[in-house]
């Protein structure tokens, strides 16, 4: 589990500095500090960023929604982001709403609110509304990452380094190389969240990930797995032996 | 013998015309219908047609003009009969006697009408004095006993030749058929006729000379002529009597006779005349009444226009009027409206200027405790007395705290005045708005050591506008913190009692409220200004604006209080559908 990539965009320092204590408090990864709208894209294209956190107004200009409109323009390189305003203009409001999906905080915010603000955004970027508040969920998917909701704050874990998946009524067990996790979500949406190129189903509870099978014994219904993890091949499953170029 | 033959003269004319009467009016319609009924078979023939609808309606020059046309086109002998009859009719009654007889003689003696025609010649024979011709006419016509002779009488026939016998002198072949004559006109009671006979009897005989047989029939004429009305025969009859008593030399009887005649020709004179200007009077008056009738028509007419000019100016006034009174009482209406209005942006005003003046009252006293407290921080710090530092530190930041949610409730109020403020209504889990207004009161509830206690369901979703909702909770709970005693407890939590609002209650165990206090505080515009403690009560327009957010959320107020054993303040506000 990784911690959250967060680029901020602000230009008055002490601000910034109190939401880069509040963030790493909460176990946030501040990727960097942009004052300018230019800085900001340089930040944004040269690293690995999961959340903007963008003030509205830089310098007096409300270049903070020029830059959300620029990053929205390439859909797939866009990023879940939150607008930070002490202004309740109107007119400022109606340009920022368009960039969709809005999530903006009004300054000033205690921790709780800009928390919230982030889930927020992720729910809405990627489409999966109502799930870190409800009781039922508690993961986004997105197409590189699982977005888990963890105490109070958001972890990252990449599809790739998952070797397979483990349901169990309403959880599922994650597991990767390192470690082994349990997440809320329902068996329908993860399969339907997930791209079953890689991901496929080989028993009523299990979902393996093709790219990590070894081996497979249909005579036993059992699937070898890197890192010596099994998982079971039911009958109804075994379908996915033609979909993988296998070595006999 | 000289005055003799005047008389002759005069009782001829009185007989010829006589004749020509009977046969034009009364009897002549019968001929002519009887010719209608027996040529209406050749109508066939179009110029036929046209000549006898013209003879019938008496236009002798068109009848004239198309029996010609007939004539030079048909073959057929009846039909030319029927247009030489016309012809001649034609002629006749033109007058132009030579061409009628031509006609007439050209119809052959098998035409249905042949008698009539040539009763016609006998008659024009007798008007150019052809009376030996005329004679042979008539004689042919009294010979023969045929019923076809249309609309004549034997009597006329007889009479008419012993009128031509008379003028050949042959006189009693003349005595015979006027007497025959008179004797039928007797039977028949034509009693003009009858006058013309005796006196054409009369005549006779006195031509003879056999004036004892004359005079009789001259009296029984004149007997005759008084019972009638026709003036020209009464002063023929007495004009006769007179010449015949002259030559009788009796005189006095002959004046008699003489000045009757007088008389009745001055009176026929005067029936002219009277007659006449009976006749211009008549005109006369009948100009008068059209002239009277054109008048008043005119001035009908100027009536009616007048009428109508009345009329319409009266609907104009009328309209006028109703417009002006419908403009008057608009005005009266908006000016009322005005002057309601005015008393409110009075009364808004005053209260305004109120607002401000305890807003900026209050700010100067925070400010003002800031001032004296960083002067005492300064003191404590040159003393080093750090414990003392903390508390004024902490008192600090709670004066900056109160300052602080004043100035933003004035910020959000001022922005609600002037609808410049963003708004959007979103659905959202009421829980976590609570947690993260509750979250700033943390320190200072710790502070107060009072419990904060959410137990909003998680899954209480409503609609209303984020930041305004937070405005509403924050007063709210700084409220129920302000008005709680130390070591008290809040309670925040909702009730669903309603399918299209969720109750949030915010329930404390402070001071509470009177009732009128309460009433006063749901009231719309009411801004509290009374201090009744100066520490605790603010301006009332965290109220104020607590009220008109959730309005603007369309949600709903209310407040339950109980005196020294705390408060609830309800907001309902509106479910997320579905």
């Amino acid at each position: 589990m990784d911690n959250i990539n967060v680029l901020i965009i602000e230009d008055t320092k002490a601000q910034s500095d109190a939401l880069s204590k509040v963030l790493n408090a909460n176990n946030y990864n501040i990727v960097g500090v942009a004052t300018s709208y230019k800085d900001a894209l340089d930040f944004f294209y040269n690293n690995k960023v999961d959340i903007v956190i963008i003030d509205i107004f830089l310098n007096g200009n409300p270049d903070g929604i020029t830059f959300a409109e620029t990053i929205n323009v390439v859909p797939d390189a866009s990023r879940p982001f939150v607008f930070l305003t002490s202004s309740t203009d109107r007119k400022i409001f109606e340009r920022a709403k368009l960039t969709q999906p809005f999530s903006f905080l009004m300054k000033p915010f205690n921790e709780l609110e800009i928390l919230y603000a982030i889930e927020m955004a992720v729910e809405k970027f990627y489409a999966q509304n109502d799930v870190f508040l409800s009781d039922e969920e508690d993961t986004v998917i997105s197409k590189d990452y699982l977005f888990i909701k963890k105490g109070k704050s958001l972890k990252k874990v990449l599809l790739n380094d998952i070797i397979y998946i483990e349901v169990e009524e309403k959880y599922c067990n994650i597991i990767t190389e390192k470690e082994k996790f349990v997440i809320l979500i329902s068996l329908t949406k993860i399969l339907d969240l997930l791209d079953n190129a890689i991901f496929c189903r080989t028993h009523r509870n299990f979902i393996v990930n093709t790219e990590k099978i070894i081996e497979i014994i249909p005579g036993d219904n059992l699937i070898l797995l890197s890192g010596g993890h099994k998982a079971t091949l039911s009958d109804t499953y075994k379908t996915i032996i033609k979909k993988i170029r296998t070595l006999r | 013998m000289n005055i003799n033959i005047n008389v002759l003269f005069h009782i001829l004319f009185l007989n010829i015309p006589t004749l020509f009467f009977s046969q034009n009016k009364e009897e002549l319609s019968i001929l002519n219908s009887e010719i209608k009924n027996k040529s209406d078979k050749f109508i066939t023939n179009k110029s036929f047609h046209k000549a006898q609808h013209f003879f019938l309606s008496k236009n002798w020059d068109s009848t004239l003009v198309h029996s010609m046309k007939q004539l030079s086109i048909t073959k057929n002998e009846e039909l030319k009969n029927y247009c030489h009859y016309f012809r001649g009719h034609s002629f006749n009654e033109k007058k132009l006697f030579k061409e009628a007889q031509q006609e007439f003689a050209s119809i052959s003696k098998n035409f249905y009408f042949y008698y009539n025609t040539r009763l016609f010649l006998g008659t024009i024979a007798i008007e150019k004095n052809e009376f030996q011709q005329a004679i042979q006419y008539f004689k042919d016509v009294e010979e023969i006993n045929t019923p076809n002779i249309f609309g004549v009488k034997k009597s006329n026939i007889e009479h008419n030749l012993g009128i031509c016998y008379l003028h050949l002198k042959k006189y009693d072949k003349a005595e015979t058929f006027l007497l025959k004559s008179v004797k039928k006109q007797e039977n028949e009671k034509d009693t003009l006729i009858l006058i013309g006979a005796y006196g054409n009897i009369a005549t006779l005989y006195y031509d003879q000379y056999k004036d004892d047989l004359a005079i009789p029939y001259f009296q029984k004429a004149y007997k005759l002529a008084k019972k009638t009305t026709d003036f020209d025969i009464k002063r023929r009859t007495a004009k006769n009597m007179a010449v015949v008593e002259e030559n009788r030399k009796n005189y006095k009887s002959s004046i008699a006779y003489r000045k009757e005649f007088e008389k009745w020709k001055d009176s026929l004179n005067d029936q002219n005349k009277v007659w006449e200007v009976a006749k211009l009077e008549k005109e006369f008056a009948v100009q008068q009444k059209q002239k009277e009738v054109t008048v008043l028509e005119a001035e009908n007419k100027l009536k009616v226009a007048e009428r109508n000019k009345l009329f319409y100016s009266a609907i104009g006034l009328l309209v006028l009027l109703a417009s002006g009174g419908y403009f008057y009482r608009e005005k009266i209406k908006t000016n009322k409206i005005i002057v309601a209005q005015k008393g409110v942006l009075d009364e808004l005003n005053a209260t305004k200027d109120k607002l401000f003046s305890i807003v900026s009252h209050d700010l100067r006293s925070s400010v003002n405790a800031l001032k004296t407290s960083n002067s005492k921080l300064q003191e404590s710090l040159e003393t080093k007395n750090f414990t003392e530092l903390d508390t004024q530190l902490n008192n600090n930041s709670a004066i900056t705290n109160g300052a602080y949610n004043l100035l933003d409730n004035l910020l959000h109020w001022a922005l609600l005045q002037t609808q410049q403020g963003y708004f959007e209504i979103t659905s959202m889990r009421l829980f976590i708005i609570v947690e993260h207004v509750a979250y700033n009161y943390k320190p200072l509830l710790l502070d107060k050591n009072i419990s904060l206690e959410n137990t909003v369901a998680k899954k209480d979703l409503i609609d209303a506008d984020q930041e305004s909702l937070k405005i509403i909770l924050r007063n709210l709970l700084d409220n129920s913190i302000k008005f709680s005693n130390k070591n008290g407890s809040i309670k925040v939590y909702s009730r669903n009692t309603n399918d299209t609002f969720c109750e949030l209650v915010i329930e404390d165990t402070g001071l509470g409220m009177t009732e009128s206090t309460r009433l006063e505080l749901l009231k719309d515009t009411a801004l509290l200004s009374k201090k009744e403690n100066e520490d605790i009560i603010g301006t009332g327009l965290g109220m104020q604006l607590v009220k008109q957010m959730i309005q603007k959320n369309k949600g709903k107020f209310n407040i339950e209080s109980e005196l020294g054993k705390g408060t609830k303040m309800i907001v309902s506000l509106p479910k997320t559908a579905g």
